[in-house]
């Protein structure tokens, strides 16, 4: 956890990112959190999560083909490096360990 | 930003679906609003900078390109920059050296040296020296003097061998007042300045001396050494160690020694008709050294029954570079040659920068489409200027840099030829360095920065460019310059070396072939008659004699002769050198009458001979037998008549001499057989070694002695040399990138003229016919420069050759064939080109 830098809106569109796969580019990462977290996202915050991610070594992109819809510009379709995932698995890790060690209060 | 451009619009056409195209495009906006963040946006400032940083990206690369396609004007221009440079610089290398002798003193603003005008009938001798009793006397009359120093002067230098635990080591000492160490610069390493040479007993020795004898510095102080010489004989304790003289004092010594022993070997000098000493004055500070030269002036007149003696002071440090005198006028010295090569360097620098600002300009005129295309697209003048005198700073950047790592590569020869020690130290240098590159970089770059510039792109692009006459006139003018000068050198190397040449091989009127000089040091008591018995008999000696003083020097004068009577106070001094028996014989001077000073006559003091210039000055009309009165009711007889001879070096002429007689002399003159000089020379260092046990045999060849005596001519003749032929390549470098340059410019007219029927020949001739006028321009204007610098040059000799014409024509017509060669290559190229090559473009 000590170099990666990661933030909360930054690991949810990573994982997001992994979700998608294929079909990881801009706009359908915007509308798939959209849809997950109930709330409006703007082109703006999606994209700049993506650089900086992309420049701490989380992401990699290539362009993809471009569609009549997007006025014949080119996707940029990312996908997670294998760093990114262990640093996912890591913070997992350390929230299942958080977890077990909470006490019963909230449930109970 | 491809993608996010993309998304927008995606994002935009899911909106327009949604709500209306008011809403979406408004909806839009906002997104695009929020994505100005720092993450997706550079600064807005930042830009702006990174177009400049850009711009000097570009400028650099073209600039790089340039010098690529470009190699041969690239490289000429390196070359010749540099090569100048670097010559400038190892010059004013040197001359900074010359300029620092003897200014290590830290008090050197307000040392004098008192010198002395002494008044003959027909001229006045300059003297480094005075009496001895002067710098007491000086210090107690005068309050503006804080200190005199007086030392034993260069006749009176104690030499000899110390030797210490029976090992003996030779020695270069010097007798000097108790305050010696205290006025002048030499820091002492043990020891007190007040305290060092108080008594006569002790002695300071130089700090690598100590380390010779005694191993340290330490074990030095205190111990007991033995000094014998020709004026001292006595135990002396080391009381102090000093650090050796820097090498650029003119005054090397490794002991010192009080100035009252050679007072006691020799009375005269605590008198005030003796002229033992060097006296040096340390003045107050702000005292005014004008006016105290005008008091001291008469000083002797009082102290001595004759009015001959007017002294005078000069700052210590100004006698190594003004330290010749013509009729106690002071007339020069080593800074004749200081500023000579001070003008050779400018020359050379000069030409170096012409060249660089003429190939630059011509280069920069290949560049008006470039000018032309970058105007139309929108680059200001101040874009196109700052790029121009970019470009050719960045080159003579790199010319300096070459510079200097040549200097450095040829700093060690430089020294040899030099016989110096220089250093080169870049932090001394390097700002001057700078200005003048940068200066020359500025100057080359300017025309096209400015000139070019100002053109109207329109007009350039279409080929309609202004008229370029006046540019090709600066151009050549230039050329005129440096060629000028290039002949100007010329002319002085053959001046030069034709007087060299003429020095060493004049006839002298003596032989010097096979011929050995040596002195013999140590005691004065020494009968030279078995010594020279023993030499005498050795196989390969041919003939052997001994004189008073070195032949070549030529300094032992004496005057107070008269040889009419009644007329009892002439007081010409004459060239006199004391010569044993067999000095004639054995330096194959010739006699014209009488006979030479011989053992079986019993020739001794009373006898004198003359030289046929002396015969002639007296007007004696029978000269053998004549009594000269050398001094009152003291007659000479003469007994032969020499013919004439060149006493010393070519700079003195032959003058009236008498030759005097001493048996007694030290210094040794032997012939040897040719043939077995090696052998000879051998056994002549065992008989040595036999009577003269505590010294060393240095003997030397005559021919080789007289050969030193024109070193300095030597080094400004090796030096002008190479710095003839330094001027003469970049000069050659300078035409060749011209010519190519002319040639390229003027391809299309060639090719034009080929078609229509020209020959090679006729080509050639049009290409050459503009430089060859140039060049000749160049010798009708060097011509008469070069002939007062030569002239100038050879009246520092008394003999000199006459400049002849063929010195000129030969400077004039090498300086034609150089240029023809240089521009030869290139012409002929331009000559053989197919036609269809340079007519096809267009």
């Amino acid at each position: 956890m000590k170099k990666t830098k990661l933030g909360e809106f930054e690991e949810l569109v990573l994982m997001t990112v992994v979700v998608l796969q294929a079909e990881a580019y801009g706009v359908e990462i915007k509308r798939e959190l959209e849809d997950r977290l109930k709330e409006k996202l703007s082109v703006g915050s999606i994209q700049s999560a993506l650089k900086r991610m992309e420049e701490k070594g989380f992401l990699t992109s290539e362009f993809g083909e471009a569609t009549q819809k997007r006025g014949g510009k080119r996707k940029r379709i990312y996908s997670a490096t294998p760093y990114a995932h262990r640093v996912l698995e890591e913070m997992k890790d350390i929230r299942t360990q958080l977890w077990s060690a909470m006490p019963n209060i909230a449930t109970s | 930003m491809e993608e996010i451009e993309g998304d927008m619009e995606e994002v935009f056409a899911e909106n327009l679906a949604e709500y209306s195209v008011k809403k979406s495009r408004r909806l839009y906006n906002r997104e695009v609003l929020k994505l100005l963040r720092p993450a997706l946006v550079r600064g807005l400032g930042g830009n702006h900078q990174l177009n400049y940083l850009g711009m000097l990206q570009h400028n650099l690369l073209i600039t790089l390109r340039g010098f690529k396609r470009h190699k041969a004007t690239f490289l000429i221009n390196l070359i010749g920059l540099s090569t100048g440079l670097a010559a400038a610089l190892l010059i004013f290398l040197w001359v900074n050296d010359e300029r620092s002798v003897d200014t290590f003193n830290e008090k050197n603003d307000r040392l004098y040296w008192v010198f002395t005008n002494f008044t003959l009938p027909e001229s006045v001798l300059t003297w480094d020296y005075t009496s001895g009793k002067l710098a007491q006397a000086i210090k107690e009359e005068f309050p503006e003097v804080e200190d005199a120093v007086r030392v034993g002067n260069h006749f009176f230098r104690p030499q000899g061998t110390i030797s210490h635990s029976e090992k003996n080591f030779e020695v270069n000492g010097l007798f000097a007042s108790p305050n010696f160490f205290q006025v002048m610069t030499y820091p002492l390493i043990s020891g007190t300045t007040e305290r060092i040479i108080q008594d006569k007993n002790s002695v300071a020795i130089s700090e690598s001396l100590a380390i010779t004898v005694f191993g340290t510095v330490e074990n030095a102080v205190g111990n007991t050494i033995d000094w014998e010489s020709s004026l001292l004989n006595q135990p002396f304790v080391v009381s102090g160690v000093f650090k050796d003289p820097p090498k650029n004092a003119t005054e090397q010594f490794n002991i010192v020694v009080n100035y009252q022993a050679l007072i006691d070997a020799e009375e005269w000098a605590e008198d005030w008709k003796g002229g033992y000493a060097r006296t040096y004055l340390l003045l107050k500070e702000g005292a005014d050294a004008e006016q105290l030269n005008q008091k001291i002036a008469r000083l002797m007149y009082g102290k001595t029954d004759n009015n001959k003696q007017a002294l005078f002071i000069k700052p210590y440090a100004k006698n190594y570079l003004y330290g010749a005198y013509e009729n106690g006028i002071q007339v020069g010295g080593r800074i004749e040659n200081v500023r000579l090569f001070t003008v050779i360097a400018i020359f050379i620098l000069l030409i170096a920068c012409i060249n660089f600002m003429n190939l630059s300009t011509a280069q920069a005129s290949k560049k008006m489409k470039e000018v032309g295309v970058k105007k139309a697209i929108g680059a200001n003048r101040r874009d196109l200027v700052f790029q121009f005198l970019g470009e050719s700073i960045l080159l003579s950047l790199l010319a300096l840099l070459v510079a200097i790592g040549l200097v450095v590569l040829l700093l060690p020869q430089f020294n040899e030829i030099t016989s110096k020690q220089l250093e080169f130290n870049l932090s001394d240098f390097i700002l001057p360095l700078l200005a003048i590159v940068m200066s020359t970089g500025i100057l080359a770059g300017s025309y096209p920065a400015f000139y070019l510039s100002g053109f109207k792109p329109v007009a350039v692009l279409k080929g309609k460019v202004a008229n370029l006459r006046g540019e090709e006139w600066i151009r050549k003018g230039l050329v005129v310059v440096q060629f000028t000068l290039s002949i100007i050198f010329i002319i002085g190397v053959i001046t030069i070396n034709k007087q060299i040449e003429y020095t060493y091989s004049k006839p002298l009127g003596y032989d010097r072939e096979n011929i050995i000089t040596f002195t013999r040091k140590g005691p004065e008591s020494f009968d030279p008659t078995p010594f020279l018995t023993e030499l005498r008999v050795l196989p390969g000696v041919t003939s052997v004699g001994n004189m008073s003083g070195d032949f070549l020097w030529g300094n032992d004068n004496s005057s107070g002769y008269s040889w009419e009577e009644g007329d009892v106070d002439d007081n010409h001094l004459f060239k006199s050198p004391r010569i044993g028996y067999n000095i004639v014989e054995t330096l194959g001077l010739k006699l014209v009458a009488g006979r030479s000073f011989s053992k079986e006559m019993n020739d001794d003091e009373s006898k004198i001979m003359l030289n046929e210039t002396a015969v002639k000055f007296m007007g004696l009309k029978d000269p053998i037998g004549f009594q000269l009165e050398a001094s009152p009711d003291d007659f000479k007889e003469v007994i032969g008549v020499i013919s004439d001879f060149q006493y010393g070096s070519l700079h003195q002429e032959i003058e009236p001499m008498l030759f005097r007689f001493r048996s007694s002399g030290d210094d040794f003159i032997v012939r040897l057989q040719p043939g077995t000089e090696v052998n000879t020379l051998e056994k002549i260092k065992t008989i040595y070694a036999k009577f003269n046990p505590k010294y060393d045999f240095e003997p030397s060849f005559l021919e080789d002695d007289y050969r030193a005596l024109y070193s300095t001519e030597d080094k400004v003749a090796q030096l002008s040399n190479y710095m003839a032929g330094i001027a003469i390549l970049i000069s050659c470098l300078g035409l060749f990138g011209l010519v190519t340059f002319t040639a390229e410019r003027r391809s299309k007219e060639i090719g034009i003229r080929k078609i229509l029927g020209a020959s090679q020949v006729v080509v050639v001739k049009l290409l050459t016919a503009t430089f060859t006028k140039t060049v000749l321009i160049s010798i009708v204007l060097a011509i008469p420069i070069g002939y007062y610098f030569s002239n100038e040059w050879l009246h520092n000799f008394a003999y000199s050759i006459e400049l002849k014409w063929w010195f000129f024509a030969l400077a004039g017509i090498s300086a034609l064939l150089i240029a023809w060669l240089t521009v030869g290559f290139q012409t002929l190229k331009s000559a053989k080109v197919n036609p269809v090559d340079c007519l096809k473009n267009e």
